[in-house]
């Protein structure tokens, strides 16, 4: 339980430690990367919560997720047009979605539990 | 098995999300660096044109001196004129001085001794064998001409206004007297006067029965000239 924890520690220290320095050009697809990465995780936690997790679905999720929108980022890039927009504005919608929907499910977790006592 | 399997996928995707967020969280701040070197570059900026303007008045300035340089050299010319003219001046006062004989004069000269004839033969008149003020003075004046700077008689300076005059048997040299043998030295060019003294005056000497010696001598000291008259 406490490796994926671990993991993340690891994973913010090497991304402070790191000197490798991407081009200007580059920036867009990381940002794409983060958010990516972002609603797949809260995506999982929503699944989780709603109790229709699915390991698989979430590992390729993430995975896909940030190849798709990396490869609509280096499309867009090359046709002129700013298609990672599209993946930054789909992303986001996703995200607060899923946000929104743990804040309901923990409200009513919260407020069913109070009734109960 | 399959827990530990879905933990190390689930750890995979930690580790990359943790990477990607402390990275791109770095890169911002990179980012926000060199937004400091522009602004960095904007005060380079400032600076050069600083610089540019400094060097701009550094030209006008230069210019400036230039001009002023020039001037001081157009007076430094002109002092120089001046301390020439005077420095030519002084030089004319002292030869000036040396002529008249207000100063000690030291240098090569010639000295020329005429005494009477030892030898007068009966019954001719003696005032013929004698020297005379005219020897003395045609000896002086070729001396003169001949570029002698200054001449004295048995050690008497003779100036512009010296007098020498026949007293009996004596001669005296402004006011003083003195008797044969006269010695009469001159400073100057020692063999110019010698040559110019063999020309005629010493032949002219010695047909009127003088002994004429002639010496030339590397060092004369003369003392200056000092009129009775003030």
């Amino acid at each position: 339980m406490w490796l994926p924890v671990l993991a993340l520690i690891i994973g913010l220290v090497l991304g402070f430690l790191s000197e490798i320095r991407i081009p200007v050009e580059y920036t867009n697809y990381l940002s794409i990367a983060v958010l990516a990465a972002l609603d797949t995780l809260f995506g999982g936690i929503r699944a989780h919560m709603q109790g229709n997790f699915e390991d698989k679905v979430f590992i390729s999720g993430f995975f896909f997720n940030i190849l798709l929108a990396a490869g609509l980022a280096y499309l867009g890039v090359h046709l002129g047009i700013d298609l990672y927009l599209a993946a930054i504005f789909a992303f986001g919608v996703r995200l607060f979605n899923n946000i929104a929907v743990i804040r309901r499910l923990v409200i009513s977790k919260w407020s069913k539990s109070r009734k109960n006592t | 098995m399959k827990p530990t399997g879905k933990y190390v996928f689930f750890s995979i995707i930690m580790l990359v999300t943790g990477f990607f967020l402390s990275y791109s969280y770095q890169i911002t701040k990179k980012e926000a660096a060199t937004h400091e070197s522009n602004s960095q570059w904007k005060q380079e900026d400032g600076l050069r044109s600083d610089i540019l303007s400094t060097q701009k008045t550094n030209r006008k300035l230069n210019g400036e001196l230039k001009k002023i340089q020039l001037q001081i050299q157009k007076r430094e010319n002109k002092l120089a004129d001046q301390e020439k003219k005077s420095y030519n001046l002084v030089e004319d006062l002292k030869k000036m001085r040396k002529v008249v004989g207000s100063v000690k004069v030291k240098g090569p000269g010639i000295e020329v001794t005429l005494s009477d004839s030892s030898y007068v033969p009966d019954g001719d008149n003696p005032n013929n064998y004698i020297v005379h003020e005219e020897h003395i003075r045609s000896v002086i004046y070729e001396m003169l001409v001949s570029g002698a700077e200054a001449v004295a008689v048995n050690g008497q300076r003779i100036s512009h206004s010296s007098y020498i005059a026949c007293v009996g048997p004596v001669v005296s040299v402004d006011g003083n007297q003195y008797p044969a043998p006269f010695t009469i030295t001159a400073i100057g060019d020692k063999s110019v006067l010698e040559k110019s003294l063999n020309l005629s005056v010493v032949s002219d000497l010695v047909n009127d029965g003088i002994d004429v010696r002639i010496a030339t001598k590397d060092d004369i000291t003369m003392d200056p000239y000092l009129s009775k008259e003030g």
